[in-house]
């Protein structure tokens, strides 16, 4: 059992062929150890937490750095749990019994081979299903904004995310059995209320807090903005002047102090104004002495989402 | 396993029980996983290092919002202290045998930094007395920290959760099929194919429609007040999480009792006369009212009562399908207004069965016998 310990460079020699690309992460050491007990206990990982301070991008940097496949499911408010395990096209085996006999018993249109007696041209195993159907290691699963569906979704879901972790194609009876439970992170904004009493009970639960000391920001930049000779993607932005972030730390913690934002803005906002002040328009790299205190900020529409926020912070900023 | 000389199995047991016991909702499930850190297996090490790391674990596998994470602290400084303190009782039970029984005293609680220190001296100087003259002594009661019964429910008032009203709403219904033919009725075009012989045209029928009306009327201000939060969750739960059309959702409020004017806001502007109300009604329309009905202030004031029969007489005359939830709890309801009112129509305490049967009553389901 491989554990994470929030170091992407502990990522084995050989990863699986899909697991995801570097993401910068800053684990604080809570985190580190929910997710690990989440890999002991075989349970799933419940991240609440402000929107934008990174419950999604977790899911990439536990994939990258233990590597593993990682596979997303976005939950709409019309995901059915079904749509997580497999599909199964129908009607294009049916266009296919059809198209057999008009093609003269040919066994390929194009580039796609049309044989309906082969039930599994028309299956399509879906995120869970992939996951389960991994033979070498396990695969991270992230069922990103949960409480997004319909109601009865989490309970649904319950019943293949616990022991023996396996579910049947209906229309095959064929059952599918995980090789290795896989590690399923579930990211919550709770807008639809609380989830359900035994769903949160299975669940290793997690809040994720924004940074909010200067120095845990400026981490999260150094590793978002790692120094030119450390580039590993070409035309990397070279990090932005050191003035100049701890300024912007300065003031950005400052907005999120005010009273009366309707709402405050996280980190991935933070990320985005520093890259645009940083680089961004005419006279980039902004210089920080541009960035008094109490003037009007720069680049406000990346940080305020709220007409009355938004306004606020063009007259004053720190009052 | 021992964490930091503490037995890891009794003080996740411990923890376990005193946490089921200030509300949480934790299974054997959940014990189980609890055990397992503790077990000593390879891997679950690093989950019980040390007391800390343990604590940080049970956490986050037993709290599941940000308020049972606050809640925990507490439980586990008491849990420690018990297991502490009867850890080191065993050993010196060893030693010397014959001790005097111990009245059953809750230790003290340690100071938070003091983990590893042994448990306070004060208990075993109040049962082992030096002198034989008890009285002289000074007498002291035993320091025993006041439980908090349950804080959960100093944090908000809300005997039914979001999620639960927003499941019963969709017990509402009525479905009727209504509108065009324009669902293809498989089954009964084969049916029909089979008995003519030859395919004539596909069998289409009406699409189900949830035909159920909800009336809700609330009782605002005065000794509602602190429940306004939690009826303006009634009415929004109902208006959208209901799954019935908006246009078949009312909600309509008023003071006290519903006179000939409700209102259709909740700051009781927009008057609308009860009459016409109920005119747009049938006698399928389902009509809940939220009151505490002179519960809340145990009041009984025969004005509220005969205003609210003659509210009631003229609801009958619309509708039957009518019930009365209360979120003031039944004991509370003796004495008062709200018992005789609770005679003339179905009240219900607002909790997740009044709520429920509340439901079944105002689709026509449950029947309850109503006295002459």
């Amino acid at each position: 059992m491989k554990f994470f310990t929030g170091n992407p460079n502990n990522r084995p020699a050989n990863p699986h062929p899909e697991s995801p690309v570097r993401e910068p992460y800053l684990a604080t050491e809570e985190l580190v150890n929910a997710v690990n007990l989440a890999i002991f206990l075989k349970r799933p990982l419940l991240l609440e937490g402000e929107a934008g301070c990174g419950k999604t991008r977790l899911a990439s940097a536990v994939a990258y750095e233990l590597g593993y496949p990682l596979y997303r499911w976005n939950i709409r408010s019309k995901t059915r749990y079904q749509e997580g395990l497999y599909e199964y096209d129908a009607l294009l085996r049916l266009h296919d019994v059809n198209l057999s006999q008009k093609l003269d018993d040919a066994t390929a249109e194009g580039e796609r081979a049309v044989d309906p007696s082969q039930v599994d041209n028309y299956l399509d195993l879906k995120q869970l299903g992939k996951a389960f159907e991994l033979e070498d290691c396990p695969a991270v699963v992230l069922i990103d904004e949960i409480d997004k569906a319909d109601l009865d979704f989490p309970n649904d879901l319950l019943t293949v995310l616990e022991e023996p972790y396996e579910f049947t194609i209906r229309e095959t009876g064929k059952p599918v059995r995980a090789h290795y439970p896989p590690i399923v992170i579930i990211t919550s904004n709770k807008e639809k209320g609380n989830l359900p009493a035994p769903f949160l009970r299975r669940c290793v639960y997690h809040f994720i807090e924004f940074p909010n000391q200067p120095e845990q920001l400026k981490q999260i930049v150094e590793i978002h903005f790692p120094p030119a000779e450390a580039a590993t993607v070409e035309g990397q932005p070279s990090p932005p002047p050191a003035d100049l972030v701890d300024t912007a730390i300065a003031r950005f913690l400052a907005v999120r102090k005010q009273k009366g934002l309707a709402k405050l803005p996280g980190t991935s906002e933070f990320l985005d104004w520093l890259r645009v002040l940083a680089q961004f328009g005419v006279q980039a790299p902004y210089s920080a002495a541009d960035l008094p205190e109490d003037g009007p900020l720069p680049y406000r529409e990346l940080l305020f989402k709220l007409r009355s926020d938004w306004r606020q912070a063009g007259f004053s900023a720190s009052s | 396993m021992k964490v930091n000389g503490v037995d890891g199995e009794r003080l996740v047991l411990e923890t376990f029980l005193r946490l089921r016991r200030s509300g949480l909702n934790l299974g054997l499930d959940e014990y189980f996983a609890g055990l397992a850190l503790v077990s000593g297996a390879e891997g679950a090490i690093p989950f019980a290092r040390d007391l800390d790391s343990l604590k940080r674990s049970l956490k986050s596998i037993w709290c599941t919002s940000e308020s049972e994470q606050k809640q925990f602290d507490p439980d586990w400084q008491k849990a420690l202290a018990v297991v502490q303190a009867t850890g080191s009782d065993s050993r010196e039970t060893e030693n010397a045998t014959p001790l005097p029984p111990r009245p059953a005293v809750e230790p003290p609680l340690p100071t938070p930094t003091g983990f590893t220190q042994p448990p306070s001296e004060s208990v075993t100087e109040n049962v082992t007395p030096s002198s034989l003259d008890a009285t002289a002594q000074p007498v002291r009661a035993p320091f025993t920290p006041a439980e908090i019964e349950r804080p959960s429910e100093l944090q908000s008032y809300s005997p039914v959760s979001r999620r639960f009203m927003s499941y019963s709403w969709r017990y509402l219904r009525r479905t009727v099929e209504a509108g065009p033919a324009e669902l293809l009725d498989v089954e009964a075009t084969v049916q029909q194919t089979a008995q003519q012989g030859f395919y004539l045209e596909p069998v289409l029928r009406q699409r189900d429609q949830n035909q159920a009306q909800l009336l809700l009327l609330i009782d605002q201000n005065g000794s509602m007040m602190p429940l306004h939060q939690f009826t303006r969750e009634v009415a929004n739960t109902a208006f959208y999480n209901s799954g019935l059309p908006p246009e078949q959702v009312f909600v309509y409020y008023f003071q006290n009792v519903p006179a000939d004017y409700i209102y259709k806001d909740v700051y009781l502007t927009q008057p609308e006369e009860l009459k016409a109300v109920l005119a747009a009604c049938d006698s399928d329309t389902s009509v809940l009212v939220v009151s505490d009905a002179g519960a809340a202030r145990g009041y009984r004031r025969l004005e509220r009562i005969r205003a609210t029969v003659r509210f009631l007489t003229q609801l009958r005359r619309t509708t039957q399908l009518c019930a009365w939830l209360n979120p003031i709890p039944a004991e509370r309801w003796s004495g008062n207004s709200a018992e005789m009112i609770a005679n003339l129509v179905p009240m219900f305490q607002m909790d997740n069965d009044g709520l429920s049967n509340a439901i079944d009553v105002v689709r026509g389901l449950l029947v309850l016998p109503t006295p002459p």
